[in-house]
């Protein structure tokens, strides 16, 4: 039986599965074993598109459509806490399980804060993550910093610093990270400054670091973070449906050292970014420059895992006139001020906009700042953040009432 | 196929509104859209949306979707089967075709449909009644444009692809406002401008776009030409002209320059200081790479030909066209302006511009459409077209457009829509259009069906069908091959679009080499690409012109004013153009919620000064009158538009900025005058 905090090596049984996924291709087999069993619903995970650079989400509610999610893509930059919300309803009325990165668990675990998600119908299985690149760039830096054509790629991974492609005629060619970043490639900003790498807030948390010996590259390193996933992987196992075994120490040390060198990197970038973007009014002064170019496509709200209102201030004439560019301050001060206590460095406010500017790293530098101030970490568990303790009809209620829009008894 | 089972279904599609031709990802639950998300794979717009792109699925299942074909009977619209509906149009059109000849029928294209409906129509009208009385709306958007850069270059396609901005070291806009009306194209301008590449807008307004610019020129409405010849006097008189190119690779430069010898000081004119277009013109002339964008700025005015040739003279005097970094790019207004034309949805040509005129043209149509007797005169436009209602044409297939609200002089198309024996209107909704016609048939969204879209950089992008049409609605592909049918056509035994497309590839040198599974990945193809081997050609005129001698002509333009310019009576300049917000006439964009919050009604942009002088405050309403009709609108008080001069949106019905616009044509394309008009404005006393 295994318990909460165990850390086990675990593998498929089955041999389709574990042709098509990838170290062990325990993941796929606790999904699919989830799903036959009836333990789920249906299965939120991603897939392949027209090619390796094409991440795709996909609910799958037939066992024999999963080994189409097996394996992984980091040319994905996907956020799937917001898809539950906005096309899976909430998982209100259906039990789902989902694999997540550490910026889709901590989006969940913020829209169930605020009642947009049922985390007790979601089965989370994290996914280890150090950071996913941009379909178009990626394929810009495999030719021009790889020299390949990337319609030649069949396999990319990010390993031991470097990111990897092997092409169809079998040639291997890895790149170290560190070049390719100061050189304006490699991943995203926010993954670049991202802390969450091991989802520990998912019920599984799965990855190949760690995984040692004649294991390696055989099974996945699986951490059980809740009851939920020690009852998932005891069945399963017990089912035969995966196999276990305990977690060489080793092991268990080699995964902490690459999760430890891997927060380094996220501080050393976050010392970067922020100190770029200085402070106070210079700050400020930026930010208000940066987003006069806003074109209001509300991509930036409709991609947030933290925007969820179905009355946004931003639409209310007396406080952001409609219809008006250079779109005013105000629309952006409204998101800074409502989201940036939660804000989980997703990136998707910034990667969506069409205009480029740098959502995510204001609201990012605003959130840590905020954190230091507060005591309040986003994503991690389910403690309310400041803005969320109210119900937000009744508050609005009580601001109409008032002919306020100061929201005053938020701080406990 | 439109699956409908299963939640969470990404459809990788085009966006349907302007020509940029964005990728995006609809999604279907059950069968139904339920939104839109970003398809990040996209090489041209890496996921990233406009107001109207992420909107643009709203619209299609709006409850106001014709779903039964419609046939007026005694005044009033009944519904009708297809087989009664198509059986009246088949019947119609071939009696007045027998009794008066093919001048008398008129067949208008939109450019949001997908080329193999374009195509489809086209051959129709062809095959079936020999004429080649069909256009399509980019007569009133790029016709100049096609017109233009044909004769100038050889083609009248944009030279260079929108990421080729990544290579320029310096921008010329003129005439556009691509963060407005083009903004995903705006945004590789934004990082071209990021990277340290210098950008020079030129506009009359001061628009979003302007206000990106490191240098802004304003002048005055409808003086482009004058601008750009005294650009070019200041760069050959400081010998900043690249003379190898134009001895090797054109001609005509003695005739420019002979012009241009006048156009030292056009201040008089334009209201650029001289001492501001010599700097101009030194910053383009030394750019190592320089490339000019225009858009409706330079087209929409009787002199549209001419200004997009002045265009192609500026862009061959320094040698800036043939390469990475450089060119002359029109930014193309809707989704497939580029692709109705290409099609041969057009008056002149067959698809892949193959002349009608041409004799051996024509023999090799007849011989692969299994035909006789193609119609080999230039067939009439599609404004004129309008002229013609009730004489000679009498009978007209509209085809997804809305005339009353976006041709120019809205009362004169009106009257003379009531003139038709027979009005076919094939659309998705009750226009205003759709209220004067005998027949209505209801069409499909770009969401149900499976086509092609070829945007403003000649690529060629896929659309895919996601849900179903709704009621007894049709894919419209599907109408054209029934009605085909019913005419006893040979030749439209079309299955799918793709069919179609085939056909199309059949006949079509330019675009052989493309065949829907080169279309699958999102980075697809630019034509010419006459083979299955050929990469495709992103960049124009790289070794020679397109021309057929393989050069660039350059030709002597003199400055014309307007067809109507500002007087006593009507002492304001009325200029037209696009709101970010919404697109066209708002048969779609109207009935997004989003769209509808930003924008639910029209405005008139007013200048500080004017107002004050006329006591018009903000929001207020005012009425505009022209020598054609008249308008209300509410004021938007700005120091965006100079002294003298207004600007309205082409979208709204009930704000009509074209019951005011001016119908008179560019000689040479037939472009309406719609960016310039002579108005006046009046207070409405005691309404706020």
């Amino acid at each position: 039986m295994a318990a909460k905090g165990d850390m086990v090596y675990a593998w498929t049984t089955s041999p389709d599965i574990a042709k098509v996924a990838e170290c062990g291709g325990a993941v796929t087999g606790l999904l699919k074993f989830a799903l036959e069993n009836n333990i789920v619903d249906g299965v939120l995970a991603v897939k392949k598109g027209v090619d390796l650079y094409d991440a795709v989400p996909t609910f799958i509610t037939d066992p024999a459509d999963l080994a189409e999610t097996a394996g992984s893509l980091h040319c994905g930059t996907l956020l799937l806490a917001k898809l539950i919300k906005k096309y899976l309803n909430g998982a209100q009325d259906q039990r789902i399980a989902v694999t997540v990165k550490g910026c889709d668990a901590m989006g969940i675990y913020e829209l169930a804060k605020r009642n947009q998600i049922n985390l007790d119908n979601l089965l989370l299985i994290g996914v280890n993550c150090g950071g996913s690149v941009s379909p178009v760039s990626a394929r810009k830096m495999i030719r021009e910093k790889f020299g390949i054509d990337p319609d030649d790629v069949v396999k990319e991974e990010i390993d031991k610093g470097q990111f990897i492609v092997v092409t169809k005629d079998g040639q291997h060619k890895g790149i170290s990270m560190d070049e390719l970043e100061d050189e304006g490639f490699g991943r995203r900003s926010n993954c670049r400054r991202c802390k969450m790498k091991i989802p520990r807030q998912a019920d599984l948390a799965c990855g190949n670091w760690g995984v040692i010996g004649d294991k390696a590259g055989k099974a996945t390193f699986v951490e059980v973070c809740s009851e939920k996933g020690a009852d998932l992987l005891s069945r399963a196992a017990k089912a035969g449906a995966v196999a276990t075994a305990p977690a060489n120490p080793k092991g268990i040390e080699i995964r902490g050292k690459v999760e430890g060198a891997m927060l380094k990197l996220g501080d050393k970038w976050r010392a970067r970014y922020f100190g770029e973007l200085g402070e106070g009014k210079e700050r400020l002064q930026k930010m208000m420059e940066d987003s006069s170019r806003c074109t209001k496509c509300y991509a930036c709200i409709d991609n947030c895992p933290i925007c969820y209102c179905v009355e946004c201030s931003t639409k209310k004439p007396y406080l952001v006139p409609p219809g008006v560019l250079p779109v005013p301050f105000m629309f952006h001060l409204i998101r800074y001020a409502h989201v940036a206590d939660s804000c989980v460095n997703c990136g998707q406010c910034e990667e969506n906009c069409p205009m480029e500017i740098a959502n995510s790293l204001y609201m990012h530098a605003l959130q840590t700042d905020m954190e230091k101030m507060f005591g309040h970490t986003p994503g991690v568990d389910m403690d309310l953040p400041v803005l969320a303790i109210v119900e937000e009809k009744a508050e609005r209620e009580r601001l109409f009432a008032t002919g306020s829009d100061q929201i005053f008894n938020v701080f406990k | 196929m439109a699956e409908t089972n299963g939640k969470l279904r990404y459809v990788p599609t085009t966006c349907p509104y302007c020509g940029v031709g964005c990728g995006l990802n609809l999604v279907v639950n059950d069968g139904k859209l339920v939104g839109v998300e970003p398809l990040k794979r996209s090489p041209i717009n890496e996921g990233k949306l406009c107001p109207k792109g992420v909107s643009c699925w709203e619209f299609v299942q709006s409850p106001d979707r014709l779903t039964k074909p419609l046939i007026k009977k005694n005044g009033k619209f009944e519904e009708a089967s297809w087989d009664e509906a198509l059986g009246l149009v088949a019947s119609k059109f071939r009696e007045i075709s027998d009794k008066f000849g093919p001048k008398s029928l008129g067949f208008q294209v939109s450019c949001r449909t997908p080329n193999e409906e374009c195509y489809a129509l086209q051959k129709l009208a062809r095959v079936a009644f020999k004429t080649n009385n069909i256009d399509n709306c980019a007569r009133i958007c790029h016709g100049p444009s096609v017109a233009g850069l044909s004769l100038s270059f050889g083609s009248g396609a944009a030279t260079n692809p929108f990421e080729d901005l990544a290579n320029t070291d310096l921008i010329f806009m003129i005439g556009a406002n691509s963060i407005e009306a083009h903004p995903l194209a705006g945004r590789r301008i934004l990082q071209a401008k990021k990277a340290g590449k210098t950008l020079i807008v030129c506009d009359p307004r001061y628009t979003p776009t302007a206000r990106l610019a490191d240098h802004y020129v304003r002048y005055n409405p409808s003086t482009n030409i004058a601008l750009i010849n005294s650009i070019m006097y200041w760069i050959i008189k400081e010998d900043l002209h690249d003379k190898e190119f134009i001895a090797k690779r054109t001609k005509g430069f003695e005739d420019m320059r002979k012009v241009v010898e006048n156009y030292a000081d056009v201040e008089s004119i334009t209201g650029v200081p001289t001492e501001r277009v010599k700097e101009i013109a030194r910053m383009y002339a030394s750019a190592k790479n320089a490339v000019i964008i225009y858009c409706l700025g330079i087209t929409e005015f009787t002199t549209g030909t001419d200004n997009v040739r002045s265009l192609g003279n500026l862009s061959m005097l320094t040698g800036n066209i043939g390469r990475p970094g450089v060119g002359v790019n029109p930014l193309r207004g809707q989704n497939n302006v580029q692709g109705a034309c290409d099609m041969g949805a057009y008056p002149n040509v067959f698809s892949g511009y193959q002349k009608c005129e041409d004799p051996a043209a024509r023999k090799r149509m007849e011989e692969l459409w299994g035909v006789t007797g193609l119609a080999s005169d230039y067939g009439v436009t599609l404004t004129e077209q309008i002229t013609q209602c009730g004489d000679p044409i009498k009978a007209m297939y509209i085809f997804a457009l809305n005339p009353v609200v976006s041709y120019p002089n809205s009362n004169h198309v009106m009257r003379s829509l009531e003139k038709l024996d027979f009005l076919v209107v094939q659309d998705l909704f009750m226009t205003e259009t759709a209220q004067y016609a005998d027949v209505v048939l209801p069409g499909a969204s770009f969401a149900e069906k499976d086509g092609t879209f070829t945007s403003a950089e000649r690529r060629v992008n896929r659309i895919r069908k996601a849900v179903q049409t709704p009621g007894d609605s049709k894919e419209d592909w599907q109408i054209f091959v029934d009605l085909a049918h019913k005419l006893g056509l040979n030749g439209f035994d079309f299955n799918s679009p793709e069919d179609i497309w085939d056909d199309m590839r059949r006949v079509t040198p330019s675009m052989a080499g493309i065949p829907y599974s080169r279309m699958e990945k999102p980075e697809s193809v630019h034509w010419p690409c006459p083979t299955l081997e050929h990469p495709g050609t992103p960049i124009l005129h790289r070794e020679k012109f397109s021309a057929a001698d393989g050069l660039g002509t350059f030709f002597g333009l003199e400055y014309r004013p307007p067809a109507e310019v500002a007087d006593a009576e009507y002492p304001f300049t009325l200029m037209t153009g696009r709101l970010i917000f919404h697109y066209h006439t708002r048969t779609q964009t109207g009935r997004a919620k989003m769209l509808h919050h930003e924008v639910p009604e029209g405005y008139v942009q007013i200048n500080k000064e004017d107002a004050a002088r006329l006591k018009i405050q903000d929001g207020e309403k005012i009425k505009l009158r022209s020598r054609r009709g008249e308008a209300e609108s509410l004021a938007r008080v700005t120091d965006e538009v100079g002294p003298g001069v207004l600007m309205m949106a082409m979208h709204f019905a009930d704000a009509s900025a074209n019951m005011l616009t001016n119908d008179a044509l560019d000689p040479l394309s037939k472009m309406p005058e719609l960016k310039h008009c002579a108005v006046s404005v009046e207070k409405i006393t005691g309404v706020q």
